[in-house]
């Protein structure tokens, strides 16, 4: 029972004070990174898969486009015609200078689809693209 | 000095151990409702819309086209290719024009069927940019010994001055039947 005497009686706790601080700066991490998703994808796609991509730098940049099975065009939260990509654009690209329009097409769209559109976009002057892909392992 | 012995020392303190249970509990909503989707893709720049289009000829040796037919076929300036192989033969040709100036550098025109499929579409552009991609990785290590992407600014500059790329799609001709 010698033992139990030389015990140290010192305490023996992990400070748990600043445990909120961190937990706050994870969770500001986290609030500054987290993008809410703020539109509803409407049609169906399957991005084709690429090796030399490249990262969009500029989130606030971007705007998107999508493609899906049967030829549907989306453009924010609505189904849109290939004649009023045109305008929809410029009003996009008067707002927004420098805009980014990343195309989300469909694999097995038709190529005859994805010209009328580039020609949409180049009347609209909205001339920076980007070909939405996965990373192919 | 009376009065501050009277004064009662009572403990206002707002209790703290439940703050760390908050702020998890938002810290949960956070990383569930956030995605990091990293948008990635392959970045290209549309040539300005004009009406007439002016054609000029460009000599042969500067320009590698790339044609993709409906079935996915491919040919590189009139040889039929594989997909595959297209990097591999689009390297050499860029390599060398490495010392060319800037209006003799390779031009890789990419032209498509209305029905070609759009995958078929971008695995050929995801070729040309890789050739691309490729000779600046080499370059950039011969001459400063780093990857391109480990670069400074002015180098970086320095290297798409060098290696510039000029991919031009091609403009969609009006079929006559």
């Amino acid at each position: 029972m010698k033992f139990e005497k030389r015990r140290a009686t010192i305490k023996q706790e992990i400070p748990t004070t600043s445990m909120p601080d961190i937990v706050f700066m994870l969770l500001m991490f986290f609030m500054i990174v987290t993008t809410l998703r703020e539109v509803t994808v409407l049609v169906d796609f399957s991005l084709p898969e690429a090796k030399a991509l490249e990262k969009i730098e500029n989130k606030r940049l971007v705007n998107y486009l999508w493609v899906g099975k049967g030829d549907k065009i989306q453009i924010s939260d609505s189904f849109a015609k290939l004649e009023d990509i045109q305008s929809i654009m410029y009003a996009k690209r008067q707002a927004l200078p420098n805009i980014i329009i990343s195309l989300r097409i469909d694999r097995n769209a038709d190529m005859g689809l994805i010209t009328d559109i580039q020609q949409e976009l180049r009347k609209a002057f909205c001339l920076r693209i980007n070909y939405s892909a996965n990373v192919k392992i | 000095m009376a009065f501050i012995k009277r004064r009662v020392l009572r403990s206002a303190e707002i209790p703290t151990a439940s703050q760390a249970d908050l702020a998890f509990l938002l810290l949960l909503f956070f990383l569930v409702s956030t995605v990091i989707d990293v948008d990635t893709g392959i970045g290209m720049t549309l040539p300005e819309y004009v009406e007439d289009v002016e054609t000029v000829e460009i000599s042969k040796d500067r320009m590698a086209s790339v044609l993709i037919n409906e079935s996915g076929d491919v040919l590189l300036d009139g040889q039929p290719i594989s997909l595959f192989q297209i990097t591999a033969a689009l390297k050499p040709r860029i390599q060398s024009k490495l010392d060319q100036p800037k209006n003799k550098k390779l031009i890789v025109s990419i032209k498509t069927d209305r029905k070609t499929v759009y995958n078929a579409y971008i695995q050929a552009l995801d070729q040309v940019k890789l050739a691309f991609f490729e000779v600046r990785d080499e370059y950039s290590n011969s001459k400063f010994g780093r990857r391109y992407i480990d670069l400074d600014e002015t180098e970086q500059n320095e290297m798409k001055e060098a290696v510039p790329i000029i991919i031009s799609i091609a403009e969609p001709e009006k079929v006559v039947k």
